[in-house]
Formats: C-alpha cells, sequence, structure tokens
C-alpha cells in the first residue's frame, strides 16, 4: 500500500501527466479510499514540489508539470470524492489582485481545494478589490483567497481587505494570502488572517479555517 | 556631518546596470566595483545568500551601494553588519532602468501585462524565446509550448527598454524576434527611451549620502534590509 503512496507522490514531482491518472485508477481499483490517495500520496508529492521550488532547485516549468500531473489524477478522484465528502467543507472566492496577470500559483490552490472537498469561485486575475467584494455578497464564501506574485502588486491586497472592511464584510470571511512576494509578516500587517507559503500550506490554512484538520 | 566622506564606498550591482554605471561613477569614487551574474532574482533566496556573502567579504567598514531593487524580496533580510547599505528604492530594475519609481508605475497603470526587455536582458538571454528553445530542449516542443503558454498567456504587451536611439536601433531586430514569438498570445511590441536619472541619483547618494531621499533606502550598521522599507 505504502508502495503505491511512494509512487503518486513520485509520479507528481516528476510532473508526469501519463501515469498519475493512471496510478490513481490503480489504487481505486486495489479498493483504496480516495482520500488517502489524495494526502497521502498527490498532496506528498505537491508538498515536496513545494519545497524544492522555494530552495530553488525545482523551476516553474517543473512546478507547472507537477500541477498539471497532480490536476490529472484530481479529475480521477474527483467523482470519488464528491461521493465520499458528502458535506461540502466549505466555500472560497480566489483571485489575483489588481495589477497582477500570475495565476499559476492560485489555480493550483483552487485546484487542490476542490480535491478537498471545498466549493471554489475562482475569479480570475487582475481583479479589482470592487469585484472581492461583490463576489463576497454574490457568494457569500468562507473564505477569500489574495494572491499576488509581484512586490509591486502586494500592497493592492491591502487595498483589497481594506475594502473588504469598508463594505462591512470582514468579519463574514477568513482571508489568506499567497503568492511568491508575500510573507507570514506582511499577512498580518494588512490584516488578513493567515498566510500560505505553497499551495498544500494554502489548502491547510484553508481547512483549518473552516474547522477541518 | 556626512559620513560617507569617511567611509570607502564598494559597489555590487547587477549586471544589467553595468553600462550606466560605468558610465556614471566618476574616476576614484568607488574603491571595488562587483557586477554579479544576471538572474539571480530567479530565486530570490539565492540572491539574498550570494549578495550577503559579497558584502561579509568586505573587510573595511565600507558605504555598500547595491545596484539593485528589492527583486522578489531578493534583498530582503541583507544584513549590514559594519557596513552601511544604500539601496534604490525600487521594486525591480526596470524601475531603475526607466529612471524612476513613478515611471515604472505610470507604465505599470497603463498596462499591467508588460514583460519589458533591456540590452542586459537580451544579452544574457533572459527572455520568453530563448525559454521556449530552453524548454524544447528539455522537455520537448509539445510541453515547452504548453509551458510558455501558463506563462505568457495573460501578458499584452513587450517593451525594449534602451538609453539611447543608437542601442535602439542595435537591439531592435533580437528584440522583434522575441516579439513575433510572442505574437502568438496577442503581445504587441514597443520601445521605451528609458532614463538614467535613478542610476545617476544613485552615485550622487553615493558621494554625500545625506543627499538620500525618499527614493533610497539606507541602512546604517548592524541594520538589516526589509522588505516593508521598499513598500510604500
Amino acid at each position: 500500500m505504502s508502495e503505491i503512496y511512494k509512487q503518486l507522490s513520485t509520479v507528481v514531482l516528476s510532473g508526469n501527466v501519463d501515469k498519475t491518472p493512471n496510478i490513481v485508477q490503480k489504487a481505486l481499483i486495489e479498493g483504496m479510499a480516495p482520500k488517502d490517495i489524495l494526502d497521502n500520496g498527490l498532496i506528498v508529492g505537491m508538498n515536496e514540489v513545494g519545497a524544492r521550488f522555494k530552495l530553488g532547485v525545482m523551476f516553474v516549468p517543473e512546478v507547472l508539470m507537477s500541477a498539471r500531473a497532480m490536476h490529472a489524477g484530481l479529475e480521477v478522484l474527483r467523482p470519488q470524492l464528491a461521493a465520499t465528502n458528502a458535506k461540502l467543507t466549505g466555500k472560497i472566492v480566489l483571485g489575483t489582485v489588481k495589477g497582477d496577470l500570475h495565476d499559476i500559483g492560485k489555480n493550483l490552490v483552487g485546484m487542490m481545494c476542490e480535491g478537498a472537498g471545498f466549493e471554489v469561485i475562482n475569479l480570475g486575475f487582475d481583479i479589482p478589490p470592487a469585484r472581492f467584494v461583490d463576489a463576497i455578497k454574490e457568494h457569500q464564501p468562507d473564505i477569500v483567497g489574495l494572491s499576488a506574485l509581484l512586490t509591486t502588486t502586494m500592497r493592492i491586497m491591502g487595498y483589497t481587505i481594506k475594502a473588504i472592511e469598508e463594505a462591512g464584510l470582514r468579519d463574514n470571511v477568513k482571508i489568506m494570502i499567497g503568492g511568491a512576494a508575500v510573507d507570514a509578516d506582511f499577512a498580518e500587517r494588512v490584516g488578513a488572517d493567515g498566510y500560505g507559503s505553497n499551495a498544500v500550506k494554502g489548502v491547510e490554512l484553508a481547512k483549518q479555517f473552516v474547522g477541518v484538520v | 556631518m556626512s559620513l560617507s566622506k569617511k567611509l570607502p564606498v564598494v559597489i555590487i550591482a547587477c549586471q544589467v546596470l553595468q553600462n550606466m554605471l560605468e558610465r556614471l561613477l566618476p574616476n576614484g569614487l568607488a574603491q571595488q566595483v562587483t557586477f554579479m551574474d544576471y538572474g539571480l532574482h530567479r530565486v530570490p533566496s539565492k540572491m539574498t545568500w550570494t549578495l550577503q556573502d559579497a558584502i561579509d567579504a568586505i573587510e573595511e567598514p565600507s558605504l555598500v551601494v547595491l545596484g539593485y531593487g528589492l527583486c522578489g524580496n531578493g534583498l530582503d533580510g541583507i544584513r549590514a553588519g559594519n557596513h552601511t547599505l544604500l539601496a534604490p528604492r525600487a521594486d525591480d530594475c526596470i524601475a531603475i532602468l526607466l529612471g524612476s519609481r513613478q515611471a515604472y508605475l505610470r507604465e505599470f497603470e497603463a498596462v499591467p501585462g508588460t514583460y519589458y526587455l533591456s540590452k542586459g536582458w537580451l544579452e544574457s538571454g533572459s527572455h520568453p524565446l530563448k525559454e521556449y528553445e530552453e524548454c524544447t530542449e528539455k522537455y520537448g516542443p509539445e510541453d515547452a509550448a504548453w509551458i510558455m503558454d501558463q506563462q505568457y498567456q495573460h501578458y499584452e504587451r513587450l517593451v525594449l527598454v534602451t538609453h539611447s536611439p543608437a542601442d535602439m536601433e542595435k537591439y531592435r531586430p533580437q528584440a522583434q524576434e522575441v516579439a513575433r514569438y510572442c505574437e502568438q498570445w496577442g503581445i504587441r511590441y514597443e520601445e521605451i527611451l528609458g532614463s538614467d536619472e535613478f542610476v545617476r541619483r544613485l552615485v550622487e547618494v553615493a558621494a554625500a549620502l545625506d543627499k538620500a531621499d525618499d527614493n533610497f533606502v539606507v541602512i546604517p550598521p548592524g541594520g538589516e534590509i526589509r522588505q516593508e522599507q521598499f513598500i510604500q
């Protein structure tokens, strides 16, 4: 059993988009629980991707291919996960802030949050503060996730949180931030509830926010 | 009081600023000038260690001028030690190449999705076309094309920044080759004549530290560069 987990984390780490769904399928046929396949296999691989990227031993192209492999694995798991996650874990509105068009990390967080049972409303990139406010009103999420890659745009996170406050919605949502430019100190300074240093950490944070650990 | 008069000046800068610095540095101002490899910012944590090592290797207490912006937090956490540190308050080299933070913000607000090319970046092969070629070699054409799509599909504009009409002529063909490759994403090509004002001011401030205004970050001995000093 642990052998198949190892295989799963390895194919995600190496970004093998063909093998990942096959091994997920094989694991399901062997009767393994979808949640275990996700948590002990795919996510373990993705966690290693996050760590290696931070250290500079893995670069954007490899991370992209790992994300694609992860996505292919999740696609196979999705119907099974939906059946086992009887109730949705929570709802997340996600977007890259205004002026920033980088969405690779944010999409990865979205995809992995879906895997963890969240309903994800992905607003896209270059999203002005007012659109986050409107989306909170419309979707009433538990969590808002803000992303920024650039130091130029990270300040917009602060403006976005301020707009949410001014709309009187701040107490309705937990706000998490992520992206290459930001860190835990910055999250505190702009009044976010938390910071995820990579996609796996982002999902863990979202789960904590809604009391699922 | 000019403390800097007593301190020898040492410059550690990215190669991307080499031409401008060499042209603008008065003879004898800097005891030592070191140009570091392009592209340290690609792994900001490595940039931090590399620059820290270079600073720590300076024996005599000095005014160390860093020819860098915050560069993806590459400067964040750098400790001054016995030295005084001076850096332009810029997110990255684009503001420095354009001449000021204001000039950069103007361009940024006009078209956030802009990819900048400069003489340095073209010469060091840091541009989407080169990246595509490298990815193709490593992962094959199909995956390479997908990887490039993922990274560049939202960009709108490719801008060549140079500092003289002659350089514009010289680098235009190479920039246009990159531009032709980027047309697949609807990216348009433009040219901007940059300004050496930021580097000129940096050199002035290096000669007289009391001239530092809020366009510069100055860290006294024992201090540390923090991201928030750059985020106004």
